[in-house]
């Protein structure tokens, strides 16, 4: 844990520093263009704001890959399964009326069931058909992204707009501003701290975990492992799908199109980067939120191009995730000196 | 025989970060055309030492002479050229690969335009099954032979690339009696060819046959080297231990109780609908230790599966303490049934995991004390007390019970296992090869233990394809061949031949007993 850690820290510092050097070599000053990207993502108070809702839809589809990952189903489709949360939250906004203390969970639970549907969708070819989750997911990513693309478009298109997208949800169901802050983050904690329960304390988590590193194993240990299979697939598929969610109800009020583009995928890289684990997720999501986030200013006050920051999240990527591997190789090459010298003294 | 040093091994040192020394300045040289038996405990460094010199691990310090000259071989690759090949005790095939592939993998015959030469690699691998006598198929898929034969396409695949010195780690240990003595012949065939053979082992009688030399390991040191026949068993135990050892047995005499285990005429096919298991009927009494001997493959694999219900079964029943379990699921008999598998790593443990977690599954369930928050929670600071007293009753040595698994040697491995199941405390234990690829202590403390359980009035039903050890421990001793259950002997009223004879079914027997 502490190694993960270190690793992890020097592991964004190194790459910090490479990308400082490809500033430089583009004749950039990077002093002035880290500076532009802390102010913009973490030292003021819009910019913090930003960040961290930036960070609900990172960090709710990157747990919803770690915990699929740790446990053994490799669930690829936290893209289709943020859409389908979305459409269902968007849906109970639109057609539900009801005074917000009962709209808002209403319609994240609507989010929750959406996503868990579309993951459901894949548990239940693998347990009826054998079909692996790993193909089946990333296709369901696609059915999702044009169904919802011909939902905005036709049944629920918004005739004012010129673009894809439906009407506003009802005010009643939009997530408020508490100090600046959007009430889905505290949503997204809460979510996350949930998480950390199930997989650290819980009696679940511990039976997911063996699953997932030994499936024979937990079985024959008396784990139910194919009820195991889809509770994970279900959980994860809810929380991308509570992600999906949250971005209509935090965010635009309504379900445009590309919504939640790429936060899903990144989810699953941040997922990789955090090697699964629920503390390291919730910790890179903010991070690479506040890269994102950070880029958008970056790009107001200097003249580098936002799309340093996609280098530079896949620089720390590669830096975190070999770095374990070497940093270990170090470790071990110290404790092989040292007990060299021991034996020889 | 005067013969000239071949392998000369000076000074190795190697270390296992953190901070286990494997090898403290170890040096051993093995001569031309002996076979030289390398034993020791698991951890005393044997296999390691190989792998530096194979060039599988690095040495920290040290140097390596072969032929006289200076080398160093920096993968396996390289010390094939040079003649030099090991067969490893992790079985290292292509499950999807037939026999033949496997063993022909990286060398394949090759015909025009680089394609393979289906016919001639077929024929050319048939034809070393037949001269080494191994009862293997061709084109069976890696993936669906039993262990044992597994290990015998490791050796073929080496006996295929024509290496002059030979190094096997453990090769006996998933073998079955009667297939140990042909190997031998084979071995000491070969080295009176020329071929040098560095046998790695636990089994003091195999060292003892079959080797020229022996040089005892214990705890990363050369403890000594000498010829073979200066040495006894006990001797040799004593080197490796560091203290006496018990090979006789002390089961006492015991009336077993009342019926606990008992399986009626249990039918169960495989997937090409072939019978694997035929009316298969044993009973176990409470206080008896019912031993199931058997050449690997002959149905154990399948009784293990029907009893503990990994595999549906077409006919039978099965009961335990009275309970119908025929048709419960796995965890309604785990209540009733403690279980040791012989595949740890697979069956037995998540080797990634801690050694915590391994140490409370199945009690996760069984026992209400480890859950919290109604059943949702997993108590880990109980969990963390009974990896204490596992450590404590069971003699583990172990660091810290959040280290992973596999940072524990294979005794303590198997201890840590066993602690888990025999604390279920269930009235029937069911044990499959519970001391494959243990070391001598290790073994004895499994035998203890097993006795230690018949007095405290469990049925034991051991499955094993070691008949001293069956000799040893068990009450009686029911036989497998081609999944009948052919003979139900009481140990004190039989002998070793007339198990083997039942083993290979009558007519082999006698053939067995004429070839030796």
């Amino acid at each position: 844990m502490r190694k993960q850690a270190l690793s992890g820290i020097l592991g964004v510092l190194v790459a910090l520093a490479i990308g400082a050097l490809v500033l430089l070599l583009q004749g950039f000053n990077p002093v002035a263009t880290y500076g532009a990207l802390l102010q913009y993502s973490l030292f003021s108070a819009s910019g913090f704001s930003a960040t961290v809702t930036r960070a609900v839809p990172l960090v709710l589809t990157g747990l919803s890959a770690s915990i699929a990952f740790a446990s053994g189903p490799v669930n690829l489709g936290q893209p289709g399964q943020l859409i389908m949360g979305a459409l269902g939250a968007a849906l109970v906004g639109l057609f539900v009326h009801l005074p917000s203390v009962f709209l808002i969970p209403l319609c994240i639970l609507a989010s929750l069931v959406g996503g868990a549907l579309w993951s459901g969708l894949a548990a239940l070819l693998k347990r009826a058909f054998a079909m692996d989750e790993f193909i089946v997911t990333l296709m369901l990513n696609f059915i999702a992204d044009y169904f919802a693309l011909w939902v905005i478009t036709y049944p629920l298109f918004d005739p004012s707009a010129s673009s894809p997208m439906t009407r506003p949800i009802g005010t009643a169901a939009w997530l408020p501003d508490v100090g600046g802050v959007n009430t889905s983050v505290p949503v997204m904690v809460f979510a996350a701290l949930v998480c950390w329960l199930i997989m650290s304390k819980g009696r679940s988590g511990y039976e997911w975990r063996m699953t997932g590193q030994n499936s024979l194993f937990a079985r024959i240990g008396g784990c139910k492992v194919d009820r195991n299979y889809v509770r994970v697939m279900l959980v994860t598929g809810a929380l991308a799908g509570l992600a999906g969610g949250l971005m209509i109800m935090g965010g635009p009020h309504r379900f445009v199109k590309g919504l939640g583009a790429n936060y899903a995928w990144d989810g699953i890289m941040i997922a990789v980067v955090a090697s699964n684990g629920i503390s390291g997720t919730f910790l890179y999501g903010l991070l690479f939120s506040a890269l994102q986030q950070g880029a958008i200013g970056m790009e107001l006050v200097t003249a580098v191009p936002s799309e340093f920051i996609d280098v530079l999240q896949a620089v720390i990527v590669l830096v975190v995730v070999a770095g374990r591997v070497s940093l270990n190789i170090v470790f071990d090459w110290l404790a092989t000196r040292r007990k060299l010298r021991e034996s020889a003294g | 025989m005067a013969r000239d040093v071949l392998i000369d091994l000076r000074h190795i040192t190697k270390v296992f970060p953190p901070d286990t020394v494997a090898l403290a300045d170890v040096s051993v040289s093995f001569e031309s055309g002996e076979i030289h038996a390398l034993v020791g405990e698991n951890g005393a460094g044997k296999s390691t030492l190989m792998k530096v010199f194979y060039g599988l691990e690095r040495r920290d310090a040290g140097e390596i002479f072969f032929r006289g000259a200076r080398v160093e071989f920096r993968t396996p690759r390289e010390a094939i050229s040079a003649g030099i090949g090991m067969v490893h005790q992790e079985i290292l095939l292509i499950p999807e690969y037939t026999v033949w592939q496997n063993i022909v993998l990286g060398s394949e015959p090759v015909r025009a335009f680089g394609t393979i030469d289906v016919h001639k690699a077929r024929q050319a691998v048939r034809k070393k099954i037949e001269e080494f006598q191994f009862n293997l198929e061709a084109d069976a898929l890696a993936g669906d032979i039993s262990v044992a034969a597994r290990q015998k396409v490791e050796i073929l695949k080496l006996l295929y690339r024509n290496v002059s010195v030979l190094i096997l780690d453990e090769p006996t240990a998933v073998l079955t009696p009667q297939e140990i003595p042909q190997l031998f012949s084979e071995l000491m065939r070969l080295r009176d060819k020329g071929h040098t053979i560095i046998f790695i082992s636990h089994h003091l009688d195999e060292v003892l046959t079959l080797s020229d030399r022996v040089t005892v390991m214990r705890h990363g040191k050369v403890v000594g080297t000498s010829a073979a026949s200066d040495l006894t068993k006990v001797d040799l135990a004593r080197q490796m231990v560091g203290r006496e050892v018990l090979f006789s047995s002390q089961r006492q005499p015991q009336e077993p109780g009342e019926i606990v285990f008992q399986a009626q005429a249990l039918n169960c096919s495989d997937n090409e609908h072939r019978a694997r298991l035929h009316d298969a009927t044993v009973t176990v009494h409470a206080g008896e230790i019912v031993g199931v001997a058997g050449v690997e493959g002959n149905g154990q694999f399948q009784l293990m599966n029907a009893i503990m219900g990994l595999a549906p079964m077409t006919s039978g029943t099965l009961e335990v303490s009275g309970k119908d379990i025929t048709h419960a699921d796995i965890l309604a008999r785990r209540a009733l049934i403690s279980f040791v598998p012989q595949d740890r790593a697979r069956m037995g443990a998540s080797v990634a995991a801690s050694i915590l977690e391994n140490c409370i599954m199945t009690h996760h369930i069984l026992d209400p004390s480890f859950s919290t928050m109604g059943g949702l929670g997993l108590d880990y600071r109980r969990a963390a007390a009974f990896a204490e007293q596992i450590r404590n009753q069971f003699s583990v040595n172990m660091g810290s019970a959040g280290d992973p698994f596999h940072s524990l040697s294979g005794g303590n491995q198997q201890k840590v296992i066993l602690g888990r199941e025999l604390l279920l405390e269930t009235p029937f234990v069911l044990m499959d090869q519970p001391t494959r690829g243990l070391d001598v202590g290790s073994i004895e403390y499994v035998h203890q233990l097993l006795l230690d359980l018949r007095s405290r009035k469990r049925a034991v039903l051991l499955i094993s394809a070691d008949l001293d050890e069956l000799f040893m421990v068990a009450d009686r001793i029911v036989v497998m061949c081609q999944g009948n259950m052919v003979a139900d002997l009481a140990t004190d009223g039989t002998s070793r031949e007339e198990v083997g004879y039942y083993m290979l079914g009558g007519k082999e027997a006698v053939h067995a007993q004429a070839g030796s």
